[in-house]
């Protein structure tokens, strides 16, 4: 059974050390939250690439398929028969293709980070502090319970200016 | 109020757009969420759009009942005012995606603090914009004949149409565009949410922000995502104004089948837009008490790419005029000729000296520095592109192969109400939005503002 703690942090670079310290002292279930995304904490989370890019390249295509598909086999079904020209032509049908290619695209894009992001997020979060929408940084920290008081002294030397614990 | 000093004029090519009176998060939250708190000002102005809006929707209405021939159509000039100002509206939303996607995607950091507004007049904008297609058409409750949906009428939109190009171009934009604004809200809805006192208000907030907590996780994938949703909206500006440009390009007639149309429409658009960006954020940055997050120096840099659009614009014109001459084409030649100095001489001379003369005064570092200034231009700016439009549809169509068809063109009061009426609306939803959502981005402004550091020199040597 673990449980959690959470601490605030003023300063940045504060919040930096910390991170290290934990990871350093292999504390693994840790979740950081900032006002705003710095490259600083990625520097020191190193953390794993957004699967989102999968979902564009996958949303696009699907939507680019599907907007030749929808004005080729319409065009079949019901065909418009002027003479001498194609019935189904995939010049003008570029544009379809290309505009439901980004509707398509764009939405799974935007998908993409709500099933990652895991929002909507209907309940509370346990280790979530109004303070980290304002202007404070934070770690909500998961650990045994023997490893409890360690973790806290760390996040405490680090510059944490408040420790409290969370479940 | 408090004034600032202005920054030393920094390179705002690249991101060093400084905001130095800005000076830590709290600040930005207590200053942005200031803005939020209506006034009488805003109230009159509300009333006033509110008021327009309702004098626009009266003369549909009499347009709707006593049928389409209240408008001022007068053939073969049969497609007018609608139509014009369809295309005005288009183009005033395109600055927004410009300003959001295009200068993201170039790191140009005066885009920061003017792209919210942007964004919300894109959408607003093309909302404003999708009503004229349906009005223009004189019986709107069919408009959804061209959308393809499974029916019973045995016939599908043709797909070779540039009107049926159209409901899927402006549809996509309109449907990204809102996304674009929304995802981007999220966070700073989180924090109206974590500061808000009403509880109401604040179970609203918790909703809209669908429970965004500012955890690295979170902004890990909300990063990606603005990234390739501005890497999808970029060509998505540019499809959407060339689709609306290939309306008149497909067609035979004089002045409108020409190859040119796409890259001048597209750059029109940016143009117009960015000249109603002026119009709306010079009074925000102003009535709001932003003049240090909107700076000289931000204004400065969008006076530059307005400049460099006029430009662009002015090119269009002058290459078509070349391009009649040189194709030897006797009607080209003859309805470019009666466009500047013949009928229409004075739509034309309206627009040139709008787009193409009032610009060339941002050659001035001293006037791109003037909001004043900026203002009336962009006020003239509004005004040319609107001609524009009138001097690229009225003129066509009034002036075709056939002498004995020549004719004019002068709007009724329903289309002149219904124009003034488009107006109301669109600064009608933009007023709502000013006062329920941050007008400045508050989490990309932080990304700006130094954080706070126990060390002077920052963490571990990265930046």
């Amino acid at each position: 059974m673990r449980q959690g703690l959470v601490a605030v942090f003023p300063q940045l670079d504060a919040l930096c050390d910390a991170i290290e310290a934990l990871k350093k002292a292999k504390y693994e279930q840790f979740t950081v939250y900032t006002p705003a995304p710095r490259h600083e904490i990625e520097h020191a989370l190193k953390p794993p690439m957004s699967p989102v890019r999968r979902f564009t390249l996958i949303g696009g295509l699907l939507g680019v398929t599907f907007g030749y598909w929808i004005a080729v086999w319409t065009s079949e079904y019901w065909p418009l028969v002027v003479g001498g020209k194609a019935i189904a032509s995939w010049i003008p049908y570029t544009i379809i293709g290309f505009e439901v290619m980004v509707l398509v695209g764009a939405l799974s894009t935007v998908a993409a980070m709500f099933i990652n992001s895991r929002i909507p997020k209907l309940t509370m979060t346990v280790g979530a502090d109004p303070r980290f929408t304002h202007g404070d940084y934070g770690i909500f920290v998961l650990a045994a319970p023997e490893r409890l008081k360690e973790a806290e002294a760390m996040l405490r030397h680090h510059g944490a200016v408040e420790v409290r614990g969370e479940q | 109020m408090a004034t600032f000093a202005e920054p030393m004029r920094p390179n705002i090519a690249s991101a060093d757009v400084q905001l130095p009176a800005v000076k830590d998060y709290e600040q930005v939250d207590r200053e942005i969420s200031a803005t939020l708190k209506p006034t009488k000002g805003w109230g009159a102005a509300l009333a006033l759009s509110i008021a327009m809006f309702l004098m626009g929707a009266a003369a549909w209405t009499y347009q709707i009942y006593w049928g389409l021939g209240n408008a001022g159509y007068n053939p073969p000039v049969m497609w007018g005012v609608y139509i014009i100002t369809f295309v005005f509206w288009v183009g005033i939303g395109h600055a927004g995606t410009l300003i959001s996607a295009i200068l993201f995607l170039f790191r140009a950091g005066f885009r920061t603090t003017i792209y919210r507004c942007a964004e919300a007049m894109t959408v607003f904008a093309v909302m404003t914009a999708g009503l004229f297609p349906i009005i223009h058409i004189g019986r709107p409750w069919k408009f959804f004949w061209l959308v393809p949906y499974p029916n019973w009428r045995l016939l599908w939109p043709n797909f070779k149409s540039p009107l049926v190009w159209d409901v899927f171009a402006i549809s996509t934009y309109l449907t990204v565009s809102a996304t674009f604004l929304y995802v981007g809200l999220i966070p700073d809805i989180a924090v109206l949410r974590d500061r808000e006192t009403n509880p109401l208000r604040k179970r609203l907030l918790a909703v809209m922000s669908l429970g965004w907590r500012n955890s690295e996780p979170e902004w890990r994938h909300f990063t990606r995502m603005y990234l390739f949703l501005a890497a999808f909206s970029t060509p998505l500006v540019l499809s959407v104004h060339s689709v609306v440009s290939f309306d008149f390009a497909m067609a035979l007639t004089p002045g409108w089948h020409a190859t040119i149309f796409p890259p001048y429409f597209v750059a029109g658009a940016i143009f117009s837009g960015i000249g109603m960006v002026f119009t709306i954020i010079i009074p925000i940055r102003k009535f709001f008490r932003l003049e240090h997050y909107v700076t000289i120096n931000h204004l400065d840099a969008a006076a530059k790419l307005c400049l460099f659009t006029s430009m662009v614009v002015g090119c269009a014109y002058l290459i078509e005029f070349w391009v009649a001459w040189y194709s030897g084409n006797m009607y080209e030649q003859d309805y470019f000729w009666n466009r500047v100095f013949g009928q229409w001489w004075w739509a034309a001379w309206i627009m040139l000296t709008c787009n193409m003369i009032f610009p060339l005064s941002l050659f001035s570092q001293k006037l791109r520095r003037n909001p004043t200034w900026l203002f009336i231009l962009s006020i003239f700016i509004n005004l040319g592109m609107w001609y524009e439009r009138f001097v690229i549809i009225v003129p066509s169509l009034s002036h075709e192969f056939e002498p004995w068809q020549w004719s004019s063109y002068l709007p009724s009061w329903v289309d002149v109400s219904i124009l003034v009426g488009s107006f109301g609306w669109f600064f009608m939803w933009f007023l709502l939005f000013i006062k329920q959502l941050p007008v400045v981005a508050i989490a990309e402004v932080k990304e700006i503002v130094a954080p706070k550091m126990k060390r002077a020199h920052g963490h571990g040597g990265h930046h």
